[in-house]
């Protein structure tokens, strides 16, 4: 078995505050008085710069794990612990302040159920869309689009009608169903599950948890949802205020999780 | 434990590129680009009566107003062009330039939500905005093949020249100059969202400073010193030069809009790639 993902020494930095009227004005004051070698003229008195100590924050900090391959991690934390902004980071939507991320193999990430959908375009068009947004290649989609369809539930004579005629829960299962049949090694998922009634649930888990099963597929997966990360899920890391706390088994992280929050 | 000397596929740093061009990453994704321009092309007509129609209507229409506005009413001068022929092809290149430009330059901005929760090329978007404004540049140009031979017909005599050879250049040159400034902007606007008013109010005045409803003849001499900044003005000329024969030839000012092309969409390139990676924290 070899890592799959790497993660190494993480940090991601935001900056606080609104970028709003004048700012163009003050960054090019502020920058030609660097270029003159004189004081920024927006420093704050008591601030070393003007983007001080106060207008930063971080989301992350030193973040290191390891996944193998085959394994399924489990991101638990509560709002705001820098979940979404380590996917996103792994993901490579936005790049990271410091630190490294290496993966190995192909990756997928699905942040969002239903990303790149037009509503103007039928589900069969979508499902190639769709799919080729998410890193599928023309011919793998041909390849799996019967089992897409399937998978989704959708009466087949629904999939040439535009899925802004779709119901909430159509549009939701076919997106689900494209997304579970990607054949990257690497797949990051965040809060998918929060859509879709329960069924629907159980059975994307266990379509995810037999791709990586018998595929030997690599997943990294986000939920508030306890149980589901419990039955996905071998190992897990908790998150919070952008550090790890702890990490384990996915059934110690959870038992952790679930103390710490105290219900 | 597995070595680190191994290869990994993706590796993440903060590192931002400048120049280059992941040719090898765009071509896995050319199913991408590919759907990417059909969803451009298509969603102009989806639920229209006229369906692609909409593709000529516009060049059109503002052909006969230019007709009626410039032509009959200002008595601007054509180059002894058919006044048709001239404004069609002068509103043609025109729009095909400026669509580049406006479409790039909103790249971040329009696919702020598709971009924050999916990673693919960004460049994909820039090159399905160029090349559906070629399709549709195409399917106009068809339609400018025909009236001139309506006016061939009729009798009228135009002096084919051997630069007709070049109007693949022409066009590239437009697509470089609309999608350098465009993906240039769009880099911009994703902190100072002021330059999103500034294009569409732009574009429409530089227009005027663009020969597409006067040819370049009509400008007094005094004048014509500007228009040598404007690398889109000999483009035009040329273009019409080429396929009719008359108008100015003035290679000096090609060259130097060729050049200027060349520059705008490496600068433009640099500026994408340099904020791709961190555009979605500050849209």
């Amino acid at each position: 078995m070899s890592t799959a993902v790497k993660v190494e020494h993480l940090s991601k930095e935001y900056r606080l505050g609104v970028i709003g009227n004048g700012s163009l004005w003050k960054d090019i004051q502020s920058w030609t008085a660097k270029l003159q070698g004189k004081p920024d003229p927006w420093t704050k008195i008591n601030e070393e710069s003007r983007i001080g100590k106060r207008e930063r924050f971080w989301a992350l900090k030193d973040i290191n794990f390891e996944v193998q391959q085959g394994e399924r991690l489990g991101i638990i934390g509560r709002n705001g612990a820098g979940k979404s902004t380590l996917l996103k980071i792994l993901s490579q939507i936005t790049a990271p302040t410091e630190g490294v991320v290496k993966m190995r193999g192909h990756v997928a990430s699905l942040l969002e159920v239903g990303t790149g959908f037009h509503p103007e375009f039928t589900g069969r068009e979508n499902i190639y869309l769709n799919g080729a947004i998410l890193g599928m290649s023309k011919a793998d989609i041909d390849r799996n689009f019967d089992e897409i369809v399937a998978f989704s539930e959708i009466e087949p004579e629904f999939i040439d009608t535009p899925v802004k005629r779709y119901s909430s829960g159509m549009y939701v299962r076919l997106a689900f169903a494209v997304a579970a049949h990607l054949n990257s090694e690497i797949l990051i998922a965040d809060e998918v599950l929060a859509v879709g009634d329960v069924k629907f649930q159980e059975k994307c888990l266990g379509k995810m948890k037999e791709v990586s099963e018998k595929q030997g597929r690599t997943i990294l997966f986000v939920s508030h949802n306890i149980g589901a990360v419990r039955q996905l899920c071998q190992i897990g890391i908790l998150l919070e205020h952008g550090a790890i706390v702890f990490s384990g088994s996915a059934d110690e992280v959870a038992t952790e999780y679930v103390k710490e929050i105290g219900c | 434990m597995t070595s680190d000397k191994e290869a990994w596929d993706v590796v993440i740093t903060p590192k931002r590129m400048w120049l280059g061009l992941n040719l090898k990453e765009l071509r896995q994704y050319k199913d991408l680009i590919a759907l990417m321009i059909r969803r451009e092309f298509v969603s102009v007509y989806k639920q229209t009566i006229f369906g692609p129609l909409w593709f000529v209507f516009q060049p059109l229409m503002s052909t006969f107003l230019y007709m009626f506005v410039f032509g009959n009413i200002a008595q601007m001068g054509t180059d002894e062009i058919p006044q048709a022929l001239f404004y069609f092809s002068g509103t043609m290149l025109w729009t095909f330039f400026a669509t580049t430009l406006q479409k790039c330059s909103d790249t971040f901005i329009n696919n702020a939500g598709l971009f924050g929760k999916v990673y693919f090329p960004r460049l994909t978007m820039p090159i399905a905005y160029v090349t559906n404004a070629f399709f549709t540049l195409l399917i106009q140009f068809a339609v400018m093949l025909v009236f001139y031979v309506y006016y061939l017909a009729n009798g009228v005599q135009f002096s084919l020249s051997w630069w007709i050879l070049t109007t693949p250049i022409y066009i590239l040159q437009l697509a470089l100059l609309g999608t350098g400034f465009g993906i240039m902007i769009s880099a911009l606007t994703t902190k100072y969202h002021d330059l999103r008013n500034l294009v569409s109010f732009g574009l429409s005045l530089l227009m005027y400073a663009t020969p597409v409803v006067y040819p370049i003849s009509s400008i007094p001499v005094r004048w014509k010193v500007l228009f040598q900044f404007n690398p889109v003005a000999p483009v035009i000329e040329m273009f019409r030069y080429s396929f009719f024969g008359k108008g100015s030839c003035n290679l000096k000012m090609w060259a130097y809009s060729l050049i200027v092309s060349v520059v705008v969409f490496l600068l433009g390139l640099m500026t994408f790639n340099h904020n791709e990676q961190t555009f979605i924290d500050v849209v």
